[in-house]
């Protein structure tokens, strides 16, 4: 401990020092700014980037792009808060409370509880990434398939629970989002699947313009098929920060949110937006208020606000740890520092203490630069919503389509857009809900191609899943999930869940 | 406003058969060199340095665009349709030759077809390596293939994906040898590399760059390579063709191409510009930096290496089949 600590105060004086400080500056300043743009996420951001950092050392090198990826963590949210369209794709769960809020005219407590949050996760998952990277990063590559299985299988279980108002209804929207997930190359076989001749679509439909189109552009043509349009919010500054009762509400989910964010971080995948799912599901389902959700309840901001930032540092453990990428943005970042000659490893830690502890440290800075950064911006951004309507749509649509299109320099990408923009609309009319779609998007073919890998492993003996131990532990949570639950339905016929519906439905009409 | 459309439309018919005229003096305006692959690959780490190598031979902008999806055929697609002026160059790896004979393995019009490109220069050509976990028993390639035939289909590889160029190495070793693998795909070679140190796989085709921090920490053992000579920096490790499986060659490669029908005076000053940028001491460091050694061979040479090549491939591809249609 007293050695760790003694590391620490070393890389804080490499931290601190001018020329560190300016990239890790830079880095924030980037990743806000790719974070804002709605699809243009931090992984364009920090290949954009990459050329420029050839010139730099490697700890500069990585300095900056870390902070481009935490810092889009932090931009992520501001879209999501005042227009609904995810500015990437971690903050997809912001939309549904975040915009909620802002409707209610709290859209500066919710920024301002997003970035408090996302300073804490930030913060506070270092810590963990300092004391336990390689301990964690040993037993997240335990992982395999069969263990990713298992995993996606139960948060499929745990969307179902978390569900408001028709568990079928949310389930056929998950189903929906699963067979949308199907479209593109078999990973098995090299079939091209729905693709209907157009190579784009061999990569399937990817998350943000699905993600876009059913959240932004759906809330688009809705508000513009209402016969009046929605009145303008003045926000007053005096209404910019959150009140007591808000930061009270918004205490326990971001602390949960650190912990669940930085743990479902360390596995390979897109952790950090998985990770702002679970966080969804698990503080709808702590909550003492599950009916505030989806109507602006502070908790569906702060934890998974707080999830994708601390995903971030948990991310960078079997990165550093082991030197293996648990996805395409660390895998990024590898490449920065091999570039300079540092080899990435199990040896990093010991051989390259300047760069590992410099970075470390950089983490603790870039934070607090952030925070100071974003909170002022909250009342400059809120203005964005007294911009009046004919104006405002026009200007998002074409932001959107941009940032879209940016991604992969897709025009087929744009077009998805714009066809899930319809459905979303449609789902809408008929009261589905869009956020299982896309979690179904972000599962299918991760979920289908562990379980193919798992069968092709065991040479299709299904036992795989209960003869390995973690998997056969999350299996068991699975059916215990589903077990509770057929409880609770045949002990009580209604729960919350019904009585929420009939709520909801009081207020339709 | 319709004063205006017009005024645009008229400078625009004015302006471009200037810049047709322009494009004599080769080049005029900014290059795009398009990397099938996402930023952080080898198709990208080589294109970086390559551009900025131009860059400085040419005078003139060469920039670096990530054109990605369908495991590269989106981009090599683009660049196969884009006018072939010399301002759209293409920077492919060894997919480019496997990706129509997949197409054809599953009768679909191919995305594109190898005689759409002009080969304009080799930067780099790695031979792969076969790795197990050290706690493995194999201690050398014979052990591995004795065990493997002895225990058909039992031992099991991941690779960077269906067709992908760490499946290729491996069906070519299994052909050569007679063997059965079992095949575990992944989405790149990063997760491939995943799956062998977890302990999920018991081998893995990888490039030498990569798994060099991981043969050096003990946690992989590296058996033989894939390559006419034996790899600098593992120079214990023997090749294929030494232990008697000459058919077993492959190499990740990665080489500059412009679409078919780019003029013969822009193609030589390409491949003049490429041969002086890889001795620039600039792009030597990169590569170096990132362990691949530059291997370079243009005109009658590079041809001669990429048909023998896509050769190779095209056969490994056609054995490999449906994958489905096998069982």
């Amino acid at each position: 401990m007293l050695e760790t600590l003694g590391n620490l105060g070393a890389g804080f004086s490499v931290a601190l020092s001018p020329p560190i400080l300016f990239y890790a500056f830079v880095g924030c300043v980037i990743g806000t700014l790719v974070g804002v743009l709605p699809g243009v996420g931090p992984l364009a951001g920090i290949s954009l980037l990459l050329p420029a950092t050839f010139g730099l050392d490697a700890t500069r090198a990585i300095v900056m792009l870390a902070g481009i990826y935490y810092g889009a963590m932090y931009g992520g949210s501001t879209t999501s808060i005042l227009m609904r369209i995810p500015g990437e794709a971690a903050s997809v769960m912001t939309c549904i409370d975040g915009y909620a809020m802002a409707r209610k005219g709290r859209a500066g407590a919710a920024l301002a509880i997003a970035a408090v949050g996302s300073y804490v996760a930030g913060t506070g998952s270092i810590v963990g990434l300092m004391a336990l990277a390689p301990p964690l990063a040993t037993f997240a590559l335990r992982f395999g398939p069969p263990e990713y299985t298992a995993l996606y299988v139960l948060g499929l279980l745990v969307l179902a629970y978390m569900s408001s108002g028709s568990m079928v209804k949310s389930l056929a929207m998950a189903a929906l989002g699963l067979l949308l997930g199907m479209v593109g190359i078999d990973q098995m076989t090299g079939y091209f699947r729905y693709a209907y001749g157009v190579v784009e679509l061999g990569d399937g439909l990817g998350v943000v313009p699905v993600a876009v189109g059913l959240f932004g552009v759906a809330e688009i043509l809705a508000s513009a098929g209402q016969p009046a349009p929605p009145e303008v919010i003045k926000p007053r500054m005096r209404e910019l920060l959150p009140t007591r009762q808000e930061w009270r509400e918004s205490g326990w989910p971001i602390a949960r949110g650190t912990v669940l964010g930085f743990l479902i971080g360390i596995l390979p995948g897109s952790a950090h937006i998985i990770a702002s799912f679970v966080s969804y599901a698990v503080e709808k389902r702590w909550s003492r208020h599950p009916e505030q959700f989806g109507h602006g309840a502070v908790a569906g901001v702060a934890g998974p606000e707080s999830a994708n930032n601390s995903a971030t540092s948990g991310a960078m453990v079997p990165m550093l740890a082991l030197g293996v990428p648990s996805g395409p943005i660390p895998a990024v970042m590898l490449a920065a520092i091999m570039v300079h000659g540092v080899a990435p490893g199990p040896l990093l830690i010991q051989q390259q203490p300047q760069l590992f502890w410099g970075f470390i440290a950089s983490m603790y800075v870039g934070n607090v630069m952030l925070l100071i950064l974003n909170l002022p911006l909250v009342g400059l951004f809120v203005n964005i919503l007294r911009v009046p309507y004919p104006y405002l749509y026009p200007a998002i649509l074409i932001f959107a389509t941009l940032g879209v299109y940016a991604v992969n320099n897709s025009v087929v990408d744009v077009w998805i857009m714009l066809v899930t923009g319809l459905l979303g609309w449609l789902l809408r009319k008929l009261d589905f809900e869009t956020a299982p779609v896309v979690l179904g998007v972000v599962l299918a073919p991760l979920l289908e191609l562990s379980l193919r890998q798992s069968l092709a492993m065991s040479d299709g003996h299904y036992g795989i899943f209960v003869q390995r131990p973690i998997a056969a532990t999350l299996l068991a949570a699975g059916a215990a999930l589903v077990l509770l639950n057929l409880y609770s339905f045949v002990r009580r016929g209604l729960d919350w869940r019904a009585k929420l519906a009939l709520a909801e439905k009081g207020e339709a009409q | 406003m319709r004063q205006g459309v017009v005024t645009l439309f008229t400078l625009l018919a004015l302006v471009t058969p200037l810049a047709a005229m322009a494009q004599e003096a080769y080049p005029s305006r900014p290059i795009t060199l398009v990397a099938p692959f996402p930023p952080g690959g080898v198709a990208d780490l080589t294109a970086r340095p390559v551009a900025a190598a131009m860059e400085k031979v040419l005078r003139n902008p060469v920039g670096v665009v990530n054109k990605t999806g369908a495991a590269g055929a989106v981009g090599m697609q683009y660049v196969a349709a884009s006018k072939p002026d010399g301002y759209t160059l293409l920077l492919a790896l060894s997919s480019i030759s496997i990706i129509p004979e997949a197409d054809k393995v599953f009768d679909r019009p191919p995305a594109f077809t190898v005689d759409q490109f002009a080969p304009i220069a080799l930067i780099s050509a790695d031979p792969t390596i076969l790795v197990v976990p050290a706690d493995k028993p194999w201690k050398t390639a014979k052990d591995f293939i004795e065990d493997a035939r002895k225990r058909p289909g039992q031992i099991s590889y991941s690779s960077s994906g269906i067709y992908g160029t760490l499946h290729m190495a491996m069906e070519l070793l299994s052909h050569a040898a007679g063997i059965r693998l079992r095949h575990i795909p992944t989405p790149g070679a990063g997760p491939a590399l995943t799956a062998i140190l977890g302990g999920h796989v018991d081998a893995l085709a990888s490039g030498p760059a990569v798994v060099l921090p991981h043969l050096k920490s003990g946690k992989l053992r590296a058996l033989a390579g894939w390559g006419d000579k034996r790899v600098a920096a593992l120079p214990d490790v023997p090749t294929f063709k030494e232990l008697g499986y000459p058919d077993a060659e492959f190499y990740i490669w990665a080489g500059v191409f412009a679409p078919k029908g780019t003029p013969e005076p822009v193609l030589a000053k390409l491949r003049e510009t490429l041969r002086v940028a890889v001795g620039e001491p600039e792009f030597k460091g990169a590569m170096d930096k990132l362990e691949t050694p530059i291997v370079f061979k243009q005109g009658e040479e590079f041809q001669k290496f990429f048909d023998a090549d896509a050769r190779r491939l095209a056969a490994g591809v056609r054995k490999v089949g449906r994958v489905e249609d096998k069982k």
